[in-house]
C-alpha cells in the first residue's frame, strides 16, 4: 500500500489549539495533523477531547486560541458550511442520510442535478440514478437501484453510501465518527474496506473510534488524546494495539 | 491486510417492488376504493353523477388547504391556524369586493394578507424554539381575534353574485353539460390543478427533495447544505397562500363571510393528510394522497347522510376512519418499503 512520505505538506495542521469552556480546559495546546492520502486514527476515551477537536475542525466551535492550516494556508473555519467548502466532510452515524428517501436522492441531496422543463427546474432523475450507481460502483459498492430507500439498507451499507458520496463530490478530508461501533463484524469489514478505497481515490480520513482492533487494520498513523492533551502521534509500525490501549487509559505516558 | 478486496452491497431486505406499490399514494388509494365500493353496494344510486359531483364539490375548498398542509407536514411542521387564515382571507376578499374594489385588487390583497399570515407562522417556528404546533395554536386564536377586530363582528353578505365568484367557484358547465344532473364546480378545477402542480414540485424539483429531507432527517439535511429554515418558511407561506385561495373560494360559493368562517377546518385537513399516507413525524407523504383523504372525508359525510344515519354519527365515523387508515397505511408501508 503506497504511503506518502513524511515530508509532504500536511493536508490539515491544527497548531496549539486551546479550547476553554468557561474555566474548563477541554483542549490544552493540542497539535494535530493529517497528511494527504492517509488514514489517521483519532483515539481517546470518552471526554478526552477528540470530539471537541473535530468540532473545531468542522466549524462548530471556534478555538479559544490556536490556528488551523489547510493545504498549507491558514484558514478560519467559522461554520460547517465553510468546512464543507474547503472539502472537509463529516459522517456521523445517524446524521448522514435520510432513511425515508431513496439512495439517489440522498446521494445528491443539496447538489441536485437540474434539467429545465419549461419554466420549472426539474430534478434530472435519470442522471441521479445513473451517476449514483456508477459512483458507488467506482468505490466497490454495487447498488441494484438508486430508487431503493436508504432505510432498507443495513448500517454498514448506509455508511458506505455516505463515504461514496464524499468521494464522488471530491471531498479532501473525510471524518468518520465511530463508523463501526454499531455494526456487526461483517459490516465493519465492509466499512473498513470502503475507507481504504476512499483513501486510494485520494482522500484523507480521520477515523474516530474506541475500537482499536478495527482501526489497526486500516490506519496509517494514530493520535491519542487524553485529558485534552495530545499524548502522542505514532506510525502504524511503532505501536501495537495494547500500547494504544495503555496510552488511552493512561497506563503509559508515551 | 485482513480486509477483502471487492465487497458488494447486498441488501438482504430489499424486495424488488414497483415504485407505485411503495409510493405513499398506494394505500390511501386502496382505502378509497374499498369505501366507495361499500357505499356503492349499500346506498341506492350512489354512483350517480349527481352524488359524485356533490362529493367532489364538498371536498374542493378544503382540498386546496390540504395541499399546503401536506407539504408542511412532510417538512416536519404543523399549521393549525389554517382555518383562521381562511376566515380572514374570505373577509378581506369580500370586504374589498363589496366596497367596489376590482376583483384583481381583491385577489392580490387577499393573497398578500394570507401569505403574510403564513410567513409569520413560519418565522416564529424557524427562529424560536417553539414547535410549530404550539406557534400555530397561538396564531389560530390571534388571527381569529383579528377577524373580530377587522370586521367589528359584522357579517358580509352579497345577494347578487359577482362574476369573479363564478370564475373562482361557479358552475363548471363545460363538464356539467356532458352529464345530467351534474353539479361540478370550478373550485374542483383549482383543487385538482394545484394538486398536480404541487405534487410535481414536491417530487420533481430540488426544493421538493429538500422538503422531504428536512422532514425526514433535519440533521442530515443541514449537513448537506440544505437551508432548513428557508425550506420551512417557504412551506408556511405556500400554505398561507393556499388558505387565501380557499377563503376566496368559500366566499365565492356562499356569498357570505363572517367571523367564524373556516372554523374547525384544521383538524379535517390534518386528518385528510394522515389518511392520505403522510407521516405525522414528517419525511414521507403525498399531496395526491391528501386529496384522496379529503375526498374520503367528504365521501363519508355524504354517505352517512344518504344511508340515513343520524348526522352526528359522521364525526365518529370519520374518527374511526382516521385511525383505521393510519393503521392500514403503516401496515402496508411496513410490508412494502
Amino acid at each position: 500500500m503506497p504511503q506518502v512520505t513524511g515530508n509532504a505538506t500536511p493536508l490539515v495542521k491544527m497548531e496549539n489549539i486551546v479550547m476553554k469552556f468557561g474555566r474548563v480546559v477541554a483542549l490544552d495546546n493540542v497539535d494535530f495533523d493529517v497528511r494527504p492520502q492517509e488514514i489517521m486514527a483519532l483515539m481517546g476515551d470518552n471526554g478526552a477531547g477528540k470530539s471537541t477537536l473535530i468540532k473545531i475542525l468542522t466549524g462548530i466551535y471556534a478555538p479559544t486560541s490556536g490556528q488551523i492550516r489547510f493545504e498549507g494556508e491558514v484558514v478560519q473555519i467559522s461554520n460547517p458550511r465553510r468546512a464543507r467548502a474547503l472539502g472537509i466532510e463529516t459522517v456521523y452515524q445517524d446524521l448522514a442520510l435520510v432513511n425515508l428517501m431513496s439512495i439517489g436522492r440522498n446521494f445528491f441531496l443539496g447538489r441536485e442535478p437540474i434539467c429545465q422543463v419549461g419554466p420549472l427546474p426539474c430534478l434530472n432523475m435519470s442522471c441521479i440514478d445513473r451517476d449514483t450507481r456508477r459512483s458507488l460502483a467506482d468505490i466497490g459498492i454495487a447498488v441494484r437501484s438508486a430508487n431503493d430507500k436508504v432505510g432498507t439498507l443495513s448500517g454498514g451499507e448506509r455508511q458506505s453510501i455516505a463515504i461514496g458520496r464524499a468521494v464522488h463530490f471530491g471531498m479532501k478530508l473525510l471524518i468518520l465518527d465511530e463508523p463501526t461501533s454499531a455494526l456487526s463484524v461483517a459490516e465493519s469489514r465492509k466499512v473498513l474496506e470502503y475507507t481504504l478505497n476512499a483513501k486510494e481515490r485520494g482522500m484523507s480520513v480521520i477515523f474516530i473510534t474506541h475500537n482499536i482492533h478495527h482501526v489497526t487494520q486500516v490506519a496509517d498513523r494514530y493520535t491519542v488524546i487524553r485529558h485534552g492533551k495530545n499524548v502522542g502521534t505514532y506510525d502504524r509500525d511503532q505501536v501495537s494495539a495494547d500500547d494504544i490501549s495503555d496510552l488511552i487509559t493512561g497506563e503509559r505516558e508515551s | 491486510m485482513s480486509v477483502s478486496k471487492s465487497a458488494t452491497l447486498e441488501p438482504r431486505q430489499i424486495k424488488r417492488r414497483s415504485e407505485f406499490l411503495s409510493s405513499p399514494v398506494f394505500s390511501p388509494l386502496v382505502t378509497q376504493v374499498i369505501i366507495w365500493i361499500i357505499f356503492w353496494i349499500f346506498v341506492p344510486n350512489f354512483g350517480s353523477v349527481r352524488t359524485v359531483s356533490g362529493i367532489v364539490g364538498a371536498a374542493s375548498i378544503n382540498a386546496v388547504i390540504v395541499i399546503g398542509v401536506t407539504m408542511l407536514m412532510i417538512s416536519g411542521e404543523f399549521d393549525i391556524s389554517v382555518g383562521a387564515i381562511l376566515g380572514m382571507s374570505a373577509f378581506v376578499f369580500a370586504d374589498i369586493l363589496v366596497n367596489g374594489g376590482s376583483p384583481v385588487l381583491a385577489i392580490v390583497v387577499t393573497l398578500l394578507v394570507a401569505g403574510s399570515m403564513g410567513a409569520i407562522n413560519g418565522l416564529l417556528t424557524a427562529y424560536t424554539a417553539i414547535p410549530s404546533f404550539i406557534v400555530t395554536l397561538g396564531t389560530r386564536s390571534i388571527y381569529r381575534g383579528l377577524i373580530w377586530v377587522v370586521s367589528g363582528g359584522t357579517m358580509i353578505q352579497v345577494t347578487d353574485r359577482l362574476p369573479i365568484q363564478d370564475i373562482l367557484n361557479g358552475r363548471l358547465d363545460i363538464v356539467n353539460n356532458l352529464f345530467t344532473q351534474a353539479n361540478f364546480t370550478t373550485a374542483a378545477v383549482w383543487a385538482i390543478a394545484l394538486g398536480i402542480i404541487f405534487q410535481l414540485i414536491l417530487t420533481r424539483t430540488k426544493f421538493g427533495n429538500h422538503v422531504f429531507a428536512v422532514g425526514g432527517n433535519p440533521g442530515a439535511a443541514l449537513s448537506q447544505g440544505v437551508n432548513n429554515k428557508r425550506v420551512k418558511i417557504t412551506c408556511f407561506i405556500i400554505t398561507g397562500l393556499l388558505c387565501g385561495l380557499a377563503g376566496m373560494l368559500t366566499f365565492s360559493q356562499f356569498s357570505t363571510a363572517q367571523v367564524v368562517t373556516g372554523a374547525n377546518v384544521e383538524l379535517k385537513v390534518i386528518a385528510a393528510a394522515v389518511i392520505g399516507g403522510t407521516l405525522l413525524t414528517g419525511g414521507f407523504g403525498s399531496i395526491v394522497g391528501g386529496l384522496l383523504g379529503i375526498l374520503l372525508i367528504a365521501l363519508l359525510r355524504t354517505g352517512t347522510i344518504l344511508l340515513g344515519l343520524p348526522s352526528d354519527n359522521f364525526e365518529a365515523i370519520v374518527g374511526v376512519t382516521i385511525v383505521g387508515a393510519a393503521l392500514l397505511n403503516d401496515w402496508i408501508r411496513d410490508r412494502l418499503i
